[in-house]
C-alpha cells in the first residue's frame, strides 16, 4: 500500500490549508448554535425567554395568575432581589427580562387606576418585545374584565383571564412548534457543511493528483513493475478514505450539538444526504484535480467552485432570496439538490411519501453527477496521455 | 563486455529500426542499438538528438511508429512486468516526491520493486550511502541543493539493485564534486554486476567511464565502438600546438608540405597543426622548426577527441 500511504503523506503536508476550512466550519457551527435564526421566519417564540419575577407587592391572586401565565410562556428564573446580582445576571445573559411589581400594584390595578409594572431588559433584545406583549396581553385582558364586570373577585378574574388566554394562545401564536426553529438551524449546519466539505475535497484531492500527475513521476511509476490496476486501486481507495474521513470530521459537531436527534429519522436523513453529497463532491474534485496544473490554481479552484456552487444553491442566502434563473442555473450543480433535500428534511412536520420521493430523486441526481464527473475525468486523462503508453 | 566464462556476448538490450515521429519531426530514425551484459554503454549526442526519446521508447514509456525492442531477450511492452522488475531508470529530470523525506523517497521507489520490508530497509540504506546523502536522510527535497537532488534521484532509481540501469544525463547542471561522485558510482555499480546504458552530451564523461560508445545525431546512430575504435575511424589524428612569436607565410607553406599534415593555422601566437593518422608527426614539425632556426615556446600535443569524430562525420561541433 505504498501509493495509499504516499497519498496521505501528501495530504499531511497540505494539512494547514485544510485545517483553515475546518476552523471556518467550526466557527460557523458555533455561530449558528447561538444566533442563527431563519430570516424568512422571524418568530422568536421558539426559545423561551429567561425571566425573573420580582414582587414588591402583596402575594395577590392577580399577581399569582400573572406569574403563572409568564411561567407558561417563558423560563422563570429564581434570582434573589439584589441589584448587583440582577445586573450580573443580565450582563451574562442568564436572564433577559426582569419584571418588577411595585408596592400597592394589586390594589391600584383592581381599582382601575393607572399603574405600571417595571421592567429591566437586555438592550436591543427581540425577546423583550415578546415579553412586553405577553404581560400587556394579561393585564389588558384583566382591565377589560374589571371595567366590564363589577365586584369581580381576584380569583374569578384570574379564572376568566386564564380561559381567555389559553384560547387565544392557540390562535395567536404563529408557530407553536419550537422544534421547527431548531430544524432550520440544523438545516443551516448541514447546508454549510457542503461548502467546507467541497473546498477541502478539492484542496486535498488536487494536492495529491497534481503530484502523481507530474510527467516524470508518472514515468517512474510506469517503468516499475507496479501494475496499473493496482496503482489505480490504491489511488481510488485513498480518495474514498480521504472523503469519508473529511465527512466524519464534518459531522462530529452535529452529534455533539444535537445529540440523540441525529438518530431520529430526520437526523439520519440529514446524514444520509450529506454522505451522498460527498460522492459528487469527490468526483468533481477529482475532475478539477486532473485539470489544474499549479498549487495556486488549486486554491483558486477550491475557493471559486465551493463558494460559487454554495452561493447559487442557497447555502449562505435563503433560497427565496435567489432569482428563478439563478436557481435554474444552480440545478446544474449537486449542491443545489443537496440543499433542496435539506430544506425538505427541515421543513416538514411528518415525512410523507412524497417528501421521501423528492429526497430520493435528489440522491439519484447527485449520484448521476458523481458518475458524469468521473466519466469526463477518464476522457480527459485518456486524451492527455495518448502517445504515452499507460502500462503500469 | 562479454561473458568471460563462455567467451560470448550476452545481449541485454537489442533495438532494431526504431522510428519515432513527433508530428513532422522524426525524433528517432531507424535507430539501432545493442548493449551487452556487463557493459557501460555510452549514448553520446548533442541536445535534441533524441537520447531521451530513445530511452522512453526502449522502456515502452512512449509509443513508437516502427521497430522492435528486446530486453533480456524478451520483447519489451508496457505490461512486461517481469522485465521491468530488473531495470532501474534514472531520468534526466529529477522525479521525486517533494512531500516525502529523502529516506521516504528512496524507500517508496524501492518499494515499487521490493516488497519485503527488512530486505528493503537494507537496500535503501545502501543506496543512500552509495550516493553519500546519509546526512540528509530526514531532509525534505526542497532543502537540498541541485547536486544533492540529482544524487537522490539516482538513489531512487537504483536502490532495488537492478540488472540493467539506464541513466539519462545524470550529471547535467551538477557541481564538480557531485559529478565525480556520480561517475565513480556508476563504475562501482557496473563492477557489482549491473549493465549500464548511459546518455550524455559531455564527451569527456563518456570517454572516461564507457566501455563502448554510440554517437547519435538527429535520431540516428552515426558511429558505434570503443573510444579507440571511434577515433581510428576518422582521418584526423593528433593536434599539435606550438607557441611561436615570429611567423610568416613561408613557414605555413613549408609545414603544409610535410607528410600526414592536414591543416596548418596560426592564431594568438600559436601554430596549430592538425595531422592525419601516423606517427612522429610532432617530431617532424619540431625538426623543421629547429633546422630553420625558428624560436618556439611551449608545445602541446592533443590526441583526437570524440568531438573530432563528431565533427568529421557531421560537419559540426558536438557542443555549440
Ligand atoms: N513531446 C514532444 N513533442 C514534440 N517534440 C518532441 C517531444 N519530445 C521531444 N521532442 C523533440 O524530439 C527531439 C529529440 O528530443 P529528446 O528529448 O529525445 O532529445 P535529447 O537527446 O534527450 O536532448 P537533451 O540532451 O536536450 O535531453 C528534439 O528535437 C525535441 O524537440
Ligand atoms: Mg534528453
Amino acid at each position: 500500500m505504498l501509493v495509499y500511504k504516499a497519498f496521505f503523506k501528501i495530504i499531511q503536508k497540505n494539512i494547514l490549508q485544510i485545517l483553515i476550512y475546518i476552523v471556518i466550519f467550526l466557527f460557523f457551527v458555533v455561530l449558528i448554535a447561538n444566533t442563527y435564526t431563519d430570516p424568512t421566519n422571524m418568530d422568536f417564540k421558539e426559545s423561551k425567554v429567561n425571566t425573573v419575577f420580582i414582587n414588591h407587592d402583596e402575594d395577590s391572586k392577580l399577581l399569582e395568575g400573572l406569574k403563572e401565565y409568564i411561567s407558561q410562556n417563558a423560563n422563570l428564573i429564581d434570582i434573589p432581589d439584589d441589584i448587583q446580582k440582577l445586573q450580573d445576571a443580565l450582563y451574562f445573559r442568564e436572564v433577559e427580562y426582569i419584571v418588577k411589581v411595585p408596592k400597592g400594584f394589586t390594589e391600584a390595578f383592581m381599582k382601575g387606576e393607572e399603574i405600571r409594572i417595571e421592567k429591566t431588559i437586555v438592550p436591543d433584545s427581540a425577546s423583550s418585545v415578546y415579553m412586553d406583549n405577553l404581560i400587556n396581553k394579561y393585564l389588558n385582558t384583566a382591565r377589560l374584565y374589571i371595567s366590564s364586570i363589577e365586584n369581580l373577585s381576584q380569583q374569578q378574574l384570574v379564572n376568566y383571564i386564564g380561559e381567555d388566554l389559553s384560547h387565544e394562545t392557540e390562535v395567536l401564536l404563529f408557530n407553536p412548534d419550537p422544534e421547527k426553529g431548531k430544524n432550520i438551524r440544523r438545516m443551516y449546519y448541514f447546508n454549510f457543511l457542503a461548502y467546507s466539505l467541497f473546498a477541502i475535497l478539492i484542496l486535498g484531492v488536487s494536492a495529491v493528483m497534481i503530484v502523481f500527475n507530474q510527467p516524470d513521476l508518472r514515468k517512474r511509476h510506469s517503468c516499475s513493475p507496479l501494475k496499473l490496476k493496482n496503482m489505480n486501486f490504491q489511488m481510488i481507495l485513498g480518495n474514498i478514505s480521504f472523503a469519508i474521513l473529511v465527512w466524519l470530521i464534518m459531522i462530529i459537531p452535529s452529534f455533539i450539538m444535537y445529540g440523540d436527534y441525529m438518530f431520529t429519522k430526520k437526523g439520519l436523513l440529514f446524514l444520509l444526504n450529506s454522505i451522498i453529497f460527498t460522492l459528487p463532491a469527490l468526483s468533481i474534485s477529482f475532475l478539477i484535480a486532473n485539470i489544474v496544473k499549479s498549487k495556486n490554481a488549486i486554491s483558486a479552484a477550491s475557493n471559486v467552485v465551493s463558494l460559487g456552487t454554495c452561493f447559487i444553491s442557497g447555502v449562505f442566502v435563503p433560497r427565496d432570496f435567489l432569482g428563478e434563473t439563478l436557481l435554474k442555473f444552480a440545478s446544474f450543480t449537486p449542491t443545489y439538490w443537496y440543499v433542496k433535500s435539506n430544506h425538505i428534511i427541515a421543513n416538514i412536520d411528518r415525512l410523507k411519501e412524497e417528501d421521501i420521493r423528492s429526497i430520493l430523486t435528489g440522491i439519484l441526481i447527485m449520484l448521476i453527477f458523481a458518475l458524469t464527473a468521473l466519466a469526463i475525468t477518464m476522457v480527459i486523462k485518456k486524451k492527455k496521455y495518448t502517445g504515452q503508453v499507460s502500462g503500469s | 563486455m562479454y561473458n568471460n566464462i563462455l567467451g560470448v556476448f550476452i545481449l541485454v538490450i537489442k533495438v532494431d529500426n526504431l522510428t519515432k515521429r513527433y508530428g513532422n519531426l522524426i525524433a528517432l530514425d531507424h535507430f539501432n542499438l545493442e548493449v551487452n551484459q556487463g557493459e557501460i554503454f555510452g549514448l553520446l549526442g548533442p541536445n535534441g538528438s533524441g537520447k531521451t526519446t530513445a530511452i522512453n521508447c526502449i522502456l515502452s514509456l512512449l509509443k513508437y511508429d516502427k521497430g522492435t525492442v528486446e530486453i533480456f531477450n524478451k520483447p519489451m511492452a508496457p505490461d512486461a512486468y517481469d522485465i521491468k522488475k530488473d531495470i532501474g531508470l534514472v531520468m534526466q529530470n529529477v522525479a521525486i516526491f517533494d512531500e516525502l523525506t529523502v529516506y521516504e523517497n528512496v524507500d517508496y521507489f524501492c518499494g515499487l520493486y521490493i516488497k519485503d520490508r527488512n530486505h528493503r530497509r537494507e537496500l535503501v540504506e545502501q543506496a543512500i550511502d552509495f550516493v553519500s546523502i546519509g546526512y540528509y536522510k530526514d531532509f525534505y527535497p526542497k532543502k537540498l541543493s541541485g547536486g544533492l537532488l540529482r544524487r537522490l534521484n539516482i538513489a531512487c532509481g537504483i536502490a532495488h539493485q537492478p540488472k540493467l540501469i539506464i541513466l539519462d544525463e545524470p550529471t547535467v547542471a551538477v557541481d564538480p564534486q557531485s559529478r565525480s561522485n556520480i561517475l565513480e558510482g556508476i563504475q562501482r555499480l557496473n563492477k557489482a554486476g549491473a549493465t549500464i546504458l548511459y546518455t550524455s552530451h559531455y564527451m569527456e564523461e563518456v570517454e572516461q567511464i564507457c566501455t563502448r560508445i554510440a554517437i547519435m545525431d538527429k535520431g540516428r546512430i552515426i558511429a558505434t565502438g570503443t573510444k579507440e575504435q571511434l577515433k581510428a575511424m576518422i582521418s584526423s589524428g593528433e593536434k599539435i600546438r606550438v607557441e611561436l612569436f615570429d611567423m610568416d607565410d613561408n613557414i605555413l607553406q613549408d609545414l603544409k608540405k610535410l607528410p600526414h599534415i592536414v591543416s596548418v593555422e596560426y592564431e594568438d601566437n600559436f601554430l596549430i597543426v592538425k595531422s592525419s593518422r601516423g606517427k612522429n608527426n610532432l617530431l617532424a614539425v619540431l625538426d623543421y622548426l629547429k633546422s630553420n632556426n625558428i624560436a618556439f615556446g611551449k608545445i602541446y600535443s592533443e590526441p583526437p577527441t570524440l568531438n573530432d569524430v563528431f565533427l568529421e562525420i557531421t560537419g559540426k561541433e558536438l557542443r555549440d
